[in-house]
């Protein structure tokens, strides 16, 4: 057994030959020292635990289609126990198989079927007790209370799926919020302020990405750089339809998405900012050249420039993210 | 404070949100405590908004500033007797924040601007509301049930009394009381 000077220099000697990372030895020490590290879904989703996630988002539906048809012939009781009954039921099976290494993906499933059908649960409840369970401020509170139970449970079990619902349902709550805040007069009230909302919430979106793309929650990133560099790029490209600052910028930002593409080794941001950059062309060729080139010179051009985009995509995938 | 050094593009990520929050609130609630309207106004409810248009009954307007009362007389029709359809005239104290009725006598004396813009700048509008496709494909509409005193980036929701069950169209602003 070693002695501890001589572990500690043996780990200088790793790192001075950048044989060992800052990260895989926090790790090792939190292992070693009983810190409780998030249950992750580390490994790729096989077809099973693809077919898992698939048969809960059945289930949701199925519940969805049984509550739709017969809405007028089901009592209070027997909308409650299918909806709310059955979110808070699929939420302990799923803590229940999560015990077990060999279940657990059918876990994350049953917790799948709770994210989707409590809230429905909830918009029962909150229907029942006469409120506008549609109207903003319902949907605050009923998006809130569901944060609260995701982040709560993602703090005690540390489970992945509870940090995709945080996300989601903090994204809920975001809009419901603003629009209940604003919803009391008419100011703001119209797209632009969605797209602004969009634009933040994309920005937030991309940050966590890069937040988790280093830890434990790695898996999300995909999902989160795709969702939030399409909501950025997109808002900001309908902002400047109206807005000549956008529209100024706007190369700018797709050209910026591209170059952090290689720095981050994001696919999502390269494949969506080679089509951003495209609809950019396309758009600023038929508003400030087809009247003065001619519309079949203007296509010409925007073609070509399509095929060089498309060129350049197929170069800085190759290049600098391919496996 | 380490925590946050370590993650500071998670703090980012959060913050950025609930910044917009308090913003948008700040935006809509500050300017509520210093801009206040001044200018009360006159309107007519009716129980039925259908026979308003369809009635025998009276019409308001404002001409030289005062009060006018005209009668409408529908074609006569046998087939078609139209109920008839109670009117009245009430002021809204925008600083109190309720309606008073009012008879059409005492209405009479009161020194009205008819435009849709007060003196200082308010207007009255609907509100809005979540659509009601919980909770997918949600976006904003016309709230018909309730309405705003807006203007000065304020807005301040209206506790009308209303003559009759419908809110939608039985509310006619006649004008602001000078």
């Amino acid at each position: 057994m070693a002695t501890k000077e001589e572990a500690l220099q043996y780990i200088k000697t790793l790192a001075e030959q950048k044989v060992i990372s800052k990260e895989e030895l926090d790790a090792a020490f939190n292992s070693g020292n009983r810190i409780k590290t998030d249950i992750v879904l580390t490994k790729k989703l096989g077809i099973a635990e693809i077919l898992y996630y698939i048969g809960g988002a059945i289930v949701f539906l199925g519940i969805s289609i049984l509550l739709w048809q017969n809405w007028s012939m089901f009592g209070f009781g027997t909308k409650v126990l299918a909806t709310l009954g059955s979110g808070i039921a699929a939420y302990f099976v799923g803590l229940l198989f999560s015990r077990d290494e060999n279940t657990e993906a059918a876990g994350s499933a049953f917790h799948l079927i709770f994210g989707l059908v409590t809230p429905i649960g909830l918009w029962v409840v909150f229907d029942n007790a006469g409120f506008d369970a549609s109207s903003y401020g319902s949907q605050s509170l009923i998006s809130g209370i569901m944060l609260g139970a995701c982040l709560l449970s993602l703090f005690v079990f540390r489970k992945n799926i509870f940090t995709l619902f945080s996300i989601l349902f903090s994204t809920w709550l975001f809009f419901s919020l603003t629009s209940w805040m604003i919803g009391r007069g008419s100011y703001f009230y119209d797209w632009k302020f969605y797209q602004y909302r969009i634009l933040v919430a994309a920005i937030a979106y991309i940050l966590l990405g890069h937040a988790f793309s280093k830890n434990e929650r790695a898996p999300l990133q995909g999902f989160l750089y795709g969702f939030g560099i399409f909501g950025f790029l997109g808002t900001a490209f309908m902002l400047g339809y109206k807005n000549i600052f956008w529209e100024l910028i706007y190369p700018g930002l797709v050209f910026g998405t591209l170059f952090l593409s290689v720095h981050i080794k994001s696919k999502a941001f390269l494949t969506w900012g080679t089509l951003f950059l495209m609809a950019y062309i396309l758009k600023i060729t038929s508003r400030y050249f087809s009247s003065g080139l001619g519309w079949p010179l203007a296509l010409v051009i925007a073609g070509l420039s399509m095929i060089g985009i498309g060129y350049m995509f197929l170069s800085l995938k190759k290049k600098y993210l391919s496996v | 404070m380490e925590f946050i050094k370590k993650n500071i593009t998670l703090v980012f990520g959060i913050s950025i949100p609930i910044l917009m929050i308090l913003f948008v609130a700040g935006s809509i609630y500050l300017p509520g405590l210093f801009i206040r309207p001044h200018f009360n106004f006159l309107y007519v409810s009716n129980n039925d908004s259908y026979y308003y248009n369809h009635n025998n009954g009276y019409e308001y307007a404002v001409q030289s500033n005062r009060l006018v009362r005209s009668e409408m007389r529908q074609p006569e029709n046998q087939n078609y007797n139209p109920p008839q359809v109670e009117l009245k005239l009430y002021v809204y104290d925008v600083v109190e924040n309720k309606a008073k009725e009012i008879s059409f006598a005492d209405a009479q004396n009161l020194n009205l601007d008819s435009n849709v813009i007060s003196p200082d700048d308010f207007e009255i509008v609907y509100g809005s509301r979540g659509d009601s496709s919980f909770p997918f494909f949600w976006g904003g509409r016309t709230d018909y049930n309730t309405r705003y005193l807006k203007g000065h980036n304020v807005s301040k929701k209206l506790n009308l009394q209303l003559n009759g069950s419908s809110h939608y169209n039985n509310f006619r602003f006649i004008g602001w009381i000078k």
